[in-house]
């Protein structure tokens, strides 16, 4: 098979590398260019972990081909902090002990990222809905939707519970 | 779980893209978003030797209108359709079902072609296209362009009438007529999963009585089913909560689903009449309330 | 010591874990990169059931990029047979005779027949499909029914039959008696479905074996690092000093990762045989298929019961269903025996159990492995309460031990001393306000609209109370070395093994507040079997107490020896000093204050401190659990079914706990909520699912095994109660598991309740939109 040549941009910087056409994104992220938080947890589309931007847009980067993010401009979990400080979706997920083993935090940080350009003032059943294509096993979701609650302006602390 | 090796392309006029199918052959498959296509691969379920990555023709990517339809090109982006403001005006139905499919971040990868050429019994699009009489426009290099009527395009499981040199190119809506109102419903095991069953209704009503009454149903059959027996009870009727269920019991007297892990035949008998049910309802309300 | 607004522990701080969490740069074991490391797959079994008559690997090895392909004879030479991770549970038990990877036999889809060892997981796998197998099919045993069959074909032809354990009938009290005086007894066949752990992080491990040194280094996902050393050393026979496994940070696990697993065997062997380090990332459809499965257990249950709703025996009898290779399943009808009573006053147990051996995943444990106890009680509860038309909370309420009240001790044994059973009863009862909810509910009948309550109580032995022989912990008292650094930190070493539970952050909460420095100057070290002193790791709901308790009790010896030191440098008392704002001086004079890192060095120079206290400044301590004790509590859904498509939609979930102390709040919630939406996911979405013909696995993807979304799970209301105070520094208790325990009985029961109008008698853990129409009589059972 023959191998094709992928120049495209990660996080601010050109890139590039060889590759055989099938392999994935995701594997070209990680094993080429050494960005390994991008997790994999399912390799079939289904559970998110590996969810990236590509040209701004969440996708999965499992289901999509090394060969067809040429030239596209990808945006990483690794490409959110700035000079080692956290930005403040990250800060608010810290306040909110957003997550627990940390698996699935890479796809959900950039869904969510996505999320709050389009409507960065999110009511819960949007930000679940929006999340709903991205699996944790850990915490039951609740703190996730808090610190997404958190990073959009609200305190983060829980709505009073329905009577 | 990782891919079996094939070799790629990524044309850049439809031309090209046609002159390779021909070239490779019936083991050459388009690649549209992928979003169906690379979790078979990964699965080595398809075994294609070689992929036409259709992305970087232009001229599949756009939507227009033309003529009072409704045009989308094979490319478009699931979530460009769905945030398109002709698709809401010309398309109401179409934009309805558009955010039931899958998560966010597989529609910004899916493509209204790939979904309809891809024709999974489960999916949304496949029985939108069948209840709005879509045409689908299919090329080839050595027999050109042909437009085939959506009724006629779905031919079994996972099954279409595209020849192996064919690219789906685009789908065209002709614009629905007034007082028509429309609406989808589906039961999955869990928000954005593929449906169990998924109903798709039209209402068009006439000095308050049913003119026209469609419905299109997935995930009971190998291919998305209309149902007829209920149209025909419908027309001429009066919208009533009781002629929709008529209409939805008698329709599915016919059905024999297929089960799975998810549900029993008798349960997506069931579902298909409890959802031709409550999308009739909603679809002759909002038909109304466009009045 | 610091003022209680000062502490750290019971504040919600922070996690030191997050910065690396959330900016991607966490070591998962699919993150090490060795160099010219190999990668490894495996070919798997397509049947359930079959002989092996032929492997042929001829082209497998000629394909470009393959290093080794080894047969499972093959690596049957390089390795010792043995139970492997199942053994640590599996003493006493009738253990067949099995090889690392199949030989003779495959037992179960997935079973690990051939390694390939290339350059690149793509090669590998494409390796795989070149290797021919021949199998010769034999019947598959699936149900319980064919595995009791004794004509059936054995599984395992040395043990004889698929029955690998049936206990005689144990009894506790007069159950004939009982019975005999019982108003009324109350029957039911109750069914446990087989669902699994599913970390969103699958199993993995690196090998990588030093032909120079004879050392073999192994970077695993594991609950626990020394009990990974042991099972890699054993079946390769090898020195433990040789073997050293390390661990990063692992992507969750649910009892799942424990010990090392036989394809962590062959691996490792591998990597002897080459020289090469070989990375195996098990893939999910891998994972769902073979990596383990639990909760597969079927009881007949009898109650006899008073018309005033006293329980006053039960006759239980248990099979559970261990799926191919022995383990865990085997041992856990004694646990569930000890504890069916719970924390209620019962009057006379029966007990026996059957284990059989299927054609399935082996049986590991999840989340509460013993859960079945707490599910088949309080399930039977509800139906007690239905045949005496009492409100389910009321027959609870004439049951459960009261606090100060005798008898305080479970009809099977245990001491129920500390146990607040009633009081989280009593909580969840007004939180809910249970006959408002009557009121909502009929109105919402009369509208076509089903609601209902369900709610139920667990206790927990976490670590359980304190036992003649020693003190409450489970699996031995557990070490922790501390140590002061030059710099004037405190370094603590631990044999938890965290994988999401927070350690890092807990732990050093105690350590900080005990030994009196700022959060941050504590530094928790896990994951090197180099460094860290042996111990179970993590699991069974121990580590608040033990690991808490060890911190406390270490961090409080360290203090104690840093006063020592630097009493001889000050040339005064112990006694008299001070530690404040990192420096230590003699009390009342602060101005001539030592700073903390100083003291260290003062130790490591020599001639500054006697003989006998130079060298680093640490500690190792041990705790026994103390006085131990129950965590526990109530919980209760509302919930409202769709009659016409069978969807559950949970409009409220409570929950009333007690794990005593909490250590850092937001953890511990974050445990509370993990574990019920594990629990609502059993009941509503998984299931590991078998055709009971072929024995095919029907979930081996995630479009088939369904975990729950954000939209699935609801917001969980949590109360805190922190009763009982048993011990006179260390009151924390586990949580991990209680969630996943009681969360399957609670919706259980709101959704029997909901359903009440239909006649619906839930006897069945899982009900999916289909199952719920199919009770209620809206659709036939399909042919």
């Amino acid at each position: 098979m023959s191998t094709f040549d992928v120049e495209l941009t990660v996080n601010g910087t050109p890139r590039q590398g060889s590759v055989e056409p099938r392999r994935t994104l995701a594997d070209f992220l990680r094993e080429d260019l050494g960005l390994t938080g991008t997790h994999l947890g399912c390799e079939h589309g289904v559970c998110g972990a590996c969810t990236v931007l590509v040209n701004g847009e969440p996708a999965r980067s499992c289901l999509m081909l090394a060969v067809q993010a040429r030239g596209a401009d990808i945006l990483t979990v690794e490409g959110l902090a700035n000079n080692g400080v956290m930005n403040p979706l990250q800060q608010a997920m810290w306040e909110s002990h957003g997550f627990q083993c940390g698996f699935c935090t890479p796809g959900f940080l950039m869904q969510i990222t996505a999320l709050l350009v389009e409507n960065p003032n999110p009511g819960e059943e949007e930000i679940r809905e929006a999340l709903s294509g991205n699996l944790c096993r850990c915490t039951g979701y609740e703190s996730i939707v808090n610190g997404v609650l958190r990073a959009a302006g609200h305190d983060g602390s829980p709505p009073e519970p329905r009577h | 779980m990782k891919p079996p090796p094939f070799d790629y392309s990524a044309p850049t006029t439809l031309d090209e893209a046609l002159a390779l199918l021909l070239e490779h052959g019936e083991d050459a498959r388009p690649l549209a978003g992928g979003q169906s296509l690379v979790p078979l691969l990964s699965f080595r379920l398809a075994r294609p030797s070689h992929l036409v990555d259709l992305a970087g023709i232009s001229e599949l990517g756009s939507i227009v209108v033309d003529d009072g339809h409704l045009v989308i090109g094979a490319m478009v982006r699931e979530r460009a359709a769905e945030r398109h403001d002709d698709v809401r005006l010309l398309a109401p139905l179409l934009a309805q079902a558009l955010p039931l499919i899958g998560h966010p971040a597989i529609r910004s990868r899916g493509t209204i072609g790939g979904s309809l050429a891809h024709a999974d019994p489960a999916a949304e699009l496949p029985a939108v296209a069948l209840l709005l009489d879509a045409e689908l426009v299919a090329q080839s290099r050595d027999r050109g362009k042909r437009t085939i009527k959506a009724a006629d395009f779905f031919s079994g499981f996972f099954t279409t009438a595209l020849q192996p040199d064919e690219i789906l190119t685009e789908v065209r809506i002709r614009r629905p007529a007034l007082r028509t109102g429309s609406a989808i419903e589906e039961v999955a095991r869990r928000h954005g999963d593929f449906a169990m069953v998924g109903a798709a209704a039209m209402v068009r009503l006439e000095d308050g009585k049913i003119a026209d009454a469609r419905v299109a149903l997935t995930g009971v059959s190998d291919i998305p089913v209309r149902a007829t027996e209920a149209e025909a009870i419908l027309e001429g009727a009066e919208p009533t909560d009781e002629a929709f269920a008529t209409a939805a019991e008698e329709a599915a007297k016919s059905l024999s689903p297929p089960a799975d892990l998810h549900g029993s035949s008798s349960y997506r008998r069931h579902l298909a009449t409890v959802l031709m049910r409550r999308t009739f309802k909603l679809a002759a309300q909002r038909a109304k309330e466009a009045a | 010591m610091q003022n209680i607004a000062e502490r750290y522990t019971g504040a919600s701080v922070k996690r030191s874990e997050d910065p690396r969490i959330l900016t991607g740069t966490g070591c998962y074991v699919d993150d090490v990169r060795l160099p010219g490391m190999l990668h490894a797959a495996f070919v798997r079994s397509p049947s359930a059931h079959a002989r092996i008559t032929g492997v042929d690997v001829t082209e497998a090895r000629k394909l470009p990029g393959v290093i080794a392909v080894l047969t499972g004879e093959e690596l049957d030479a390089l390795t010792v047979r043995g139970p492997g991770a199942a053994g640590m549970f599996s003493a006493g038990l009738p253990m067949p005779s099995f090889s690392v990877l199949a030989t003779d036999k495959v037992r179960l889809v997935g079973d690990p027949v051939v390694l390939v060892v290339a350059e690149s997981r793509y090669l590998a796998e494409d390796a795989c499909e070149l290797v021919v197998v021949d199998y010769e099919e034999l019947p598959a045993v699936i149900t319980q029914e064919q595995a009791l069959d004794p004509a059936g074909p054995p599984i395992f032809e040395d043990l004889g039959s698929n029955v690998l354990v049936r206990s005689p009938v144990a009894t506790f009290g007069d159950v004939e008696g009982a019975f005999a005086r019982a108003d009324r007894v109350v029957r039911a066949e109750l069914r446990q479905h087989r669902h699994q752990n599913v970390p969103m992080e699958c199993r993995g491990v690196v090998c990588s074996f030093d032909l120079g040194s004879g050392e073999l280094t192994v970077y695993s996902a594991t609950q626990g690092v020394h009990i990974a050393r042991t099972g890699f050393a054993t079946q390769l026979d090898m020195p433990l000093e040789k073997v050293r496994v390390l661990a990063g940070d692992i992507g969750g696990s649910f009892g799942l990762k424990l010990g090392a697993a036989r394809e962590d065997i062959a691996c490792a062997a591998a990597s002897r045989r080459l020289g090469r380090p070989i990375r195996w990332i098990e893939d999910r459809s891998e994972n769902l298929t073979a990596s383990g499965q639990a909760r597969d257990e079927s009881f007949e249950v009898e109650a006899a019961i008073s018309n005033e709703g006293h329980i006053l025996g039960l006759r239980v009898k248990m099979i559970i269903d261990t799926g191919a290779y022995p383990g865990l399943g085997g041992m856990l009808p004694e646990a569930v025996k000890g504890m069916i009573p719970g924390p209620y006053k019962i009057g006379a147990l029966s007990f026996e159990s059957t284990a059989v051996i299927t054609n399935k995943a082996s049986y590991v444990a999840y989340r509460g492995p013993w859960a079945s106890e707490t599910w088949v009680r309080e399930r039977m509860i509800d139906l007690i309460a239905k045949e005496l038309a009492m409100e389910p909370l009321e027959v609870r309420l004439r049951n459960v031990v009261t606090r100060g009240e005798p008898p305080l001790q479970m009809l099977t044994g245990r001491s129920l001393v500390g146990v607040t059973s009633r009081e989280s009863l009593d909580r969840i009862a007004a939180l809910v306000d249970v006959e408002a909810f009557r009121r909502r509910q009929a109105e919402a009948r009369a509208q076509g609209r089903y609601l209902g309550l369900g709610l139920a109580t667990y206790i927990e032995a976490a670590p359980g109370p304190r036992t003649p022989g020693g003190g409450g912990g489970i699996m031995g008292p557990e070490q922790m070395r501390l140590r002061l650094e030059e710099d004037g930190t405190v370094t603590v070493f631990t044999s938890q093994m965290p994988h999401g539970q927070s350690h890092q952050t807990t732990l050093a909460q105690i350590a900080a507040d005990e030994f009196g420095v700022p959060f941050d100057q504590v530094r928790v070290v896990v994951g090197d079997t180099d460094v860290v002193p042996m111990g179970f790791g993590t699991g069974g709901s121990r580590s608040a107490t033990m690991a808490g308790g060890v911190s406390l009790h270490g961090a409080r010896a360290l203090r104690a020896k840093v006063f020592e030191v630097a009493a001889h440098l000050f040339e005064a008392s112990p006694e008299d000093m001070d530690l404040a704002a990192g420096a230590v001086s003699v009390r009342g004079v602060p101005a001539r204050a030592v700073p903390l890192g100083e003291i260290a060095r003062a130790a490591h120079e020599p001639g500054r401190v006697p003989r006998d206290l130079e060298g680093d400044l640490e500690v190792t301590a041990e705790y026994d659990g103390g006085e131990g004790g129950w965590a526990g509590g109530t919980h209760a859904a509302i919930v409202e079914v769709d009659v016409e498509t069978g969807q559950v939609r949970i409009e409220r979930y409570l929950v009333a706990e007690d794990c005593g102390v909490l250590i850092n709040p937001a953890i511990v919630e974050g445990q509370v909520r993990g574990g019920v939406a594990q629990g609502i996911g059993a009941v509503l979405l998984e299931r590991s699912a078998y055709d009971p013909d072929s024995g095919q696995y029907l979930s081996s993807t995630f479009m088939d095994y369904l975990i729950p979304t954000a939209c699935e799970i609801p917001r969980i209301e949590i109360e805190h109660l922190e009763t009982v105070p048993l011990d006179a520094d260390v009151n924390f208790r586990g949580v991990g598991e209680g969630g996943m325990i009681i969360a399957p009985p609670t919706l259980c029961n709101a959704i029997e309740d909901a359903l009440s109008p239909m006649g619906v008698r839930v006897t069945e853990q899982h009900l999916p939109p289909c199952r719920i129409l199919e009770l209620i009589g809206a659709i036939a059972l399909d042919p």
